[in-house]
């Protein structure tokens, strides 16, 4: 791996505690769940350093984003306020730092089962026989609709009032429409084709 | 059995719902076969229960690029398609439904009349064709609601989903047709409803070709089936005949398979990519393109999904995700301001899916929010037909290779005005099917990357206008054919596995006739 060493903060900010504290306050804000736990939010902190450990390319961007962060906070971006730490990250968005974050982050603060939990989602069934004794069908809350298919009137395949290409009437025998400055019907269409 | 490398064989490219069915109906019939599945040979127990964990296990992941101006390109560059690399491809983390085209879906040019920038033209082939097989399919795979198939149970997501239909007035609802079980069929048990299916179903309730039809090849003694190994060359003699494929084994080591027949099954985009890479001074444009046809013409349907919220649990995971269809937008009715119709389908994501698939590129607030909301989330997913056209085309980028050096798949899409005004009028639709019963908010997820993969080797009466005739052989080539989605002249609003099927079926009879007849 090479380092930015031409940039002495660059390599001073190899991924300390303070990179990880600043990640964790930027997830907070980007992903605001206040239901979370710390632990999701950390580990996904720690992911995003870790990864950035494996490519150069994402190092700097992460050394030079959270610096960024800093300078437009005005100090520590740990200190904004939610509304204000919002503001510095949209101004930020385009950008490869946060583009790598949030992909990152997507990625695997989503994929944590302490967060499912939170969420309400029960992670694998398979193991535990499926939903079939397990609530698969347990919402109260409406009626229970029918499940078979529809016994009346057979769905007509095209609306009674269209009118069809090739004779120019609707199923129903409707109008006859000008179709005279159209091609055959059953001709296609076609352009030159570039080979 | 093995077939000696030597031996001038039936050569099938791809295990999937066309080439995996083309290989049992074959070899049922007394014909050996070489199946060459690119992908490894994963057992259903080898499935895992996490959304990432079996994407990274399932997935094609080989590095394709994109162009166009479908959101793809921007939120995810390198993966247009969500299809299986493994024996039975993409049949084993399909969903399952299972509606059979429409009589005037097979004949979209002389319905729907000219559409501007649209290459609409009929099939070769009717439904009345195509009916008797639809029937063998539906049987093969267990299709509920049919040939006496009981139904499955409403699930949570579809009783929010049927109960939304009927209070705005739809009537064609049910949990099906879907080819997973209610009950033991076919020697298969019924589902548990264990809710994992775009992670392969670890149960084999649901109908795949790993489940059934490469087994039972297998149990013939005739199937030569060889995981891992990735076609990447269909060679042909000095009369411009195929006669023989060259593929890569796991370690990259170049084999030759003598063919006397060959079809390719390997999905809309690897299958016109084979054809290209195979060009040679004799077909300088690649294999069966003397029409200019190969890779055009590719169809991913019209989607987008729904995702609304309510103010009591909805669970919309646990249980079958697609078991749910509502066939009223189906018809052709052009009053609504488009031609052809779509369905709605219950869907349902994980919180790991969801975040990723949502809203690609979204955070903060009205991001967490539907997150937040996922216990009370109920969803569905639009489906219709997209307009065939000539620059929505899959070509070779020969400045990206992959890892064998060979140039890969790019795939260029842009929306026809007609999808988007189907696409928009079916988020309308869903929305106020949710709002029917209660939805607090909604938010209108756009299209995946691409499941459905169509059109890129179409079906046409005339060889100028297309790349096989009406049993799947190419126009210009007589002992290659194409075994897969890769044939639809135009898309139709259903899903398109069992139309697969039933084409694999119809044509495994006409290779068979035609091998003993001298005719290829």
């Amino acid at each position: 791996m090479t380092f930015p060493a031409k940039y002495p903060q660059l390599n001073e900010m190899e991924l300390t505690d303070d990179a990880h504290d600043v990640l964790i306050r930027l997830l907070r804000v980007a992903f605001p769940h206040p239901d979370f736990p710390d632990g999701p939010y950390e580990r996904t902190a720690t992911r995003i350093l870790n990864e950035a450990r494996e490519s150069t390319w994402f190092r700097v961007a992460l050394t030079q984003g959270i610096l960024t962060l800093g300078q437009l906070a005005g100090g520590d971006f740990r200190n904004l306020d939610d509304d204000a730490a919002t503001s510095v990250l949209r101004r930020i968005e385009a950008t490869a730092f946060f583009g790598f974050i949030r992909r990152t982050t997507v990625l695997n603060l989503y994929d944590d089962p302490e967060v499912w939990e939170v969420l309400g989602y029960e992670g694998p069934s398979f193991d535990k026989g499926g939903y079939i004794n397990r609530g698969f069908n347990d919402l109260d809350w409406l009626p229970e609709p029918r499940i078979e298919l529809y016994d009346g009137e057979p769905l007509p395949d095209i609306a009674p009032n269209a009118v069809l290409a090739s004779t120019g009437k609707s199923p129903t025998g409707g109008q006859q429409t000008d179709t005279s400055n159209q091609p055959g019907s059953q001709e296609t269409v076609m352009r030159k084709v570039s080979k | 059995m093995k077939i000696d490398q030597n031996e001038e064989a039936v050569v099938i490219v791809g295990s999937g719902a066309g080439g995996g069915t083309l290989a049992y109906e074959l070899t049922k019939k007394g014909i050996p076969v070489v199946v060459l599945e690119a992908g490894p040979y994963l057992r259903n127990e080898d499935y895992v229960n996490n959304e990432w964990e079996a994407f990274n296990q399932m997935a094609w992941l080989d590095p394709r690029t994109t162009s166009g101006s479908w959101r793809i390109t921007t939120d995810f560059p390198n993966l247009p398609t969500w299809i299986v690399k493994a024996v039975g491809g993409t049949t084993t983390h399909w969903s399952g439904a299972t509606p059979r085209f429409k009589e005037h879906e097979f004949k979209a040019r002389s319905t729907y009349g000219r559409v501007e920038g649209a290459n609409l033209l009929d099939w070769p082939i009717t439904k009345e064709d195509l009916d008797p097989y639809y029937e063998r399919a539906e049987i093969a795979m267990g299709s509920t609601h049919t040939h006496g198939r009981k139904p499955l149970p409403a699930n949570n997501n579809y009783k929010v989903f049927a109960n939304g239909a009927e209070r705005i007035g739809y009537k064609h609802y049910a949990t099906g047709p879907y080819a997973t079980n209610a009950e033991e069929y076919d020697g298969r048990p019924a589902s548990i409803q264990d809710g994992f299916n775009f992670q392969g179903d670890k149960n084999k309730s649901k109908w795949s070709t790993l489940v059934r039809e490469i087994p039972r090849a297998e149990d013939t003694g005739l199937l030569d089936l060889r995981s891992d190994c990735q076609v990447v060359q269909i060679t042909h003699d000095a009369s411009g005949r195929a006669d023989s494929v060259l593929y890569l084994d796991d370690e990259g080591n170049l084999h030759r398979q003598a063919a006397k027949l060959v079809a390719v099954a390997g999905n809309s985009i690897e299958t016109p990519r084979l054809l290209l890479m195979s060009a040679t001074a004799m077909f300088p444009d690649g294999l069966a393109n003397s029409s200019g046809q190969v890779g055009r013409n590719y169809m991913r349907h019209t989607t987008g999904s729904v995702f609304s919220r309510f103010d009591k649990p909805v669970r919309m995971y646990r249980g079958e995700t697609m078991a749910g269809v509502i066939a009223d937008e189906s018809i052709h009715n052009p009053d609504r301001g488009f031609v052809g119709g779509y369905y709605l389908e219950t869907i349902s994501l994980g919180p790991a899916f969801l975040a990723s698939f949502a809203d690609p590129g979204a955070w903060g607030a009205d991001f967490a929010e539907i997150m937040n909301a996922y216990l009370n989330t109920a969803g569905l997913w639009v489906i219709g037909e997209d307009m065939p056209q000539e620059s929505n085309r899959i070509t070779l980028n020969s400045a990206v290779t992959d890892k064998n050096g060979l140039p890969v798949p790019n795939v260029n899409f842009d929306d026809h005005a007609n999808d988007v005004a189907m696409r928009d009028h079916g988020y309308q639709q869903a929305e106020k099917l949710y709002n029917s019963v209660g939805a607090v908010g909604s938010h209108r997820a756009p299209p995946y990357p691409s499941t459905h993969n169509l059109g890129t080797s179409r079906m046409s009466a005339r060889p100028e206008d297309g790349v096989v005739d009406q049993w799947g052989r190419t126009h210009d080539i007589p002992n290659l054919f194409v075994s897969d989605g890769s044939v639809f002249t135009t898309g139709a609003a259903a899903n398109p596995t069992l139309t697969i099927v039933a084409l694999a079926i119809r044509q495994a009879e006409y290779i068979a006739d035609q091998l003993k007849t001298g005719g290829i």
